[in-house]
C-alpha cells in the first residue's frame, strides 16, 4: 500500500464503516481461535443461561475489529497498525441480523517526538438508531506521513 | 464420565489486583487467519490476536465464575502478526472495580512472538454478573 499523506484538523470525519452481523460470522470469530465450545455467542441456550436473552449476541471484540478496521481504512495500514489504539464500551448487544455503522470524527492532534498523534472519537449504531457502541482511537502519524507544511 | 472442574470458583472481594497468570503459548497459523478475517469481514484484518481472547484465557482456566460480559476493551497496535511463529502472553488482574452494585474485573495481556517482536496489547473491562445485563437488554 503506498503512502498516504494527508493532513488532519479536529473535526475532520472518519469515512463510516458498515457491516451486517450473521450468526455464520459470530461462528467463524469465535472458532478461529481453534475453540468450538458453545458459548453465548454460538449457541442460544448457552446465551439464555448465560445473559438471559432469547438468542446469541456478538462478542464485543468483533466490534473491536471493526474498530480497527474503521481506522486502519482511515490512516493506512502503514501508519496504524503500528502505532493505533482503540478504546471501545460496549453499551448495548449486537446481534445476528443487526447492521452496525461506525462513524469517527477527529478530536485532536498532538505533537509527538517523530510525528502528531491523531485522536477520534467513535460511534457505533445499529439499524434501529441505537447506540452499541461509543469509544476513542488514536494513531500516531509520523512526520514523514504529514504534509510538509505540517 | 463427566470430569470434576478443579478451578477455584471466584471470590471477587479476595481476587488480588496484581495477580500474573502463568504464559500462555500457541502457535498462529494461516487458517486461523484466514478464519478471523472470514469473520469479521475484512481480508485485511491484521490482528487476528484479538479473537484468541488470550487478556481472559488463564484467567478462565484458573477461576470459574457465572459467566461474564465484555463492557469495555482497549487495544494497542504494535505488530501484525505473523503465521507461522508461536506467540506468548503475558496476562494478569489489573483492576477490579464495583459500579452501580455490579463486579468488574480488569484484564490485561501483552502478546509477544517468538522473534521477540511486541504484537499488542489489550485491556478488557468485564462485567461479571452478565444476567444484569441480559435483563437490561430485555432478552
Amino acid at each position: 500500500m503506498g503512502r498516504l499523506v494527508r493532513a488532519y484538523e479536529v473535526g475532520d470525519e472518519v469515512p463510516p464503516l458498515i457491516k451486517e452481523m450473521t450468526q455464520e460470522a459470530i461462528n467463524l470469530f469465535e472458532g478461529s481461535s481453534g475453540e468450538l465450545e458453545a458459548s453465548q455467542f454460538t449457541d442460544e441456550e448457552t446465551a439464555r443461561e448465560t445473559l438471559g436473552t432469547e438468542g446469541t449476541v456478538a462478542s464485543g471484540r468483533m466490534s473491536l475489529s471493526f474498530a480497527l478496521e474503521l481506522l486502519r481504512r482511515y490512516f493506512g495500514s502503514d501508519v496504524f497498525n503500528h502505532s493505533g489504539t482503540v478504546d471501545l464500551r460496549f453499551l448495548r448487544p449486537v446481534r445476528p441480523g443487526d447492521t452496525i455503522t461506525f462513524t469517527g470524527a477527529v478530536t485532536g492532534v498532538s505533537r509527538e517526538v517523530n510525528g502528531s498523534r491523531v485522536s477520534v472519537d467513535i460511534k457505533v449504531e445499529n439499524q434501529r438508531g441505537d447506540t452499541t457502541g461509543v469509544g476513542q482511537g488514536s494513531a500516531v502519524v509520523p512526520n514523514a506521513f504529514l504534509p510538509q507544511d505540517e | 464420565m463427566v470430569e470434576a472442574d478443579a478451578r477455584i470458583l471466584l471470590d471477587w472481594d479476595a481476587l488480588e489486583v496484581g495477580e500474573t497468570f502463568e504464559t500462555y503459548q500457541y502457535l498462529l497459523t494461516q487458517e486461523m487467519i484466514d478464519t478471523y478475517r472470514q469473520g469479521v469481514m475484512d481480508p485485511e484484518a491484521s490482528f487476528p490476536t484479538i479473537s484468541h481472547k488470550v487478556d481472559v484465557k488463564q484467567y478462565n482456566a484458573k477461576y470459574r465464575d457465572a459467566g461474564s460480559v465484555n463492557a469495555r476493551c482497549a487495544f494497542y497496535c504494535y505488530n501484525p502478526p505473523v503465521a507461522g511463529k508461536t506467540i506468548t502472553v503475558r496476562a494478569w488482574i489489573a483492576d477490579k472495580y464495583l459500579r452501580r452494585g455490579k463486579n468488574y474485573i480488569v484484564t490485561e495481556a501483552v502478546s509477544v512472538d517468538e522473534d521477540g517482536r511486541l504484537i499488542d496489547r489489550v485491556i478488557t473491562h468485564e462485567l461479571k454478573q452478565p444476567t444484569e445485563v441480559g435483563k437490561k437488554w430485555g432478552g
